[in-house]
């Protein structure tokens, strides 16, 4: 099922597991000469499939992410702070998947 | 999966900092090794050289210490006749490595080991909140 918003939730945490895997090689290359720290493009969530009545299917899945290179050295203090941004939005959006969940037990009679 | 991939990234980076450290440390322990014979040249200072091993959607290492280079200053000298590696004029070479230097080095390894600690425990949170989805 990858639908609504339990499939735009999915597709946040892959982002956010992408972009942290991004970061932490800017990190190990903190002390590389010559290396520029990298970033994801921002995240779009995918659009909804336009269809008949009530459709709630999402267009088709996302390829591989966009990078973009930054520009000077890498700073360490820049990327922890990013590093921490990754975290709370992880949080949020695992949270807001266990609570949507949550709504379809109720649905289903079970709790 | 992303998250794991991250971890070995980070792991990378440990390694380097850590081969660093390992440089910085024999520097500072062979600061005051000269030579046994006259006029020749005492311990040559080494400077660790990074390397970016691999592009960002491949498996191998984040990061790599690729090597070691010396450092190229010239050798300070002082005048001792008695020691054992003075030349004729009674010059001791001594080793290119200045103590402050190398504090300073050490520091910024141990500085970007903790960044690269952050990141592992960052991604253990967020495999860990993954998890507790099963448990919802």
């Amino acid at each position: 099922m990858d639908a609504g918003l339990l499939g735009a939730l999915k597709d946040r945490l892959a982002w956010l597991g992408a972009r942290q895997t991004v970061l932490s090689r800017n990190v190990a290359n903190a002390n590389t000469p010559g290396f520029k720290p990298e970033d994801l493009v921002p995240f779009s969530p995918r659009p909804l499939k336009p269809g008949g009545e009530g459709s709630n299917e999402l267009a088709a899945a996302p390829q591989a992410y966009q990078t973009k290179i930054m520009s000077g050295p890498v700073s360490l203090e820049d990327e922890m702070s990013k590093l921490g941004e990754v975290q709370l939005d992880y949080q949020l959006a695992s949270t807001l998947y266990v609570k949507s969940l949550g709504l379809l037990k109720i649905a289903i009679g079970r709790k | 999966m992303d998250l794991a991939r991250t971890i070995a990234m980070a792991t990378a980076g440990l390694k380097a900092q850590t081969g660093r450290m390992r440089i910085a440390a024999e520097n500072l322990a062979n600061s005051e090794s000269t030579a046994s014979k006259p006029g020749a040249d005492p311990y040559r200072r080494k400077v660790p050289v990074f390397r970016v091993a691999s592009p960002i959607d491949s498996e191998k290492p984040a990061v790599l210490l690729a090597g070691t280079k010396f450092d190229r200053q010239p050798f300070p000298t002082r005048i001792d006749p008695g020691h054992p590696a003075a030349d004729a004029s009674g010059a001791v070479k001594f080793p290119n490595v200045d103590p402050i230097i190398e504090q300073a080095d050490l520091r910024d390894a141990q500085r970007s080991y903790e960044a690269n600690l952050n990141v592992i425990a960052a991604a253990r949170r967020m495999m860990s909140r993954t998890i507790d989805i099963l448990r919802g």
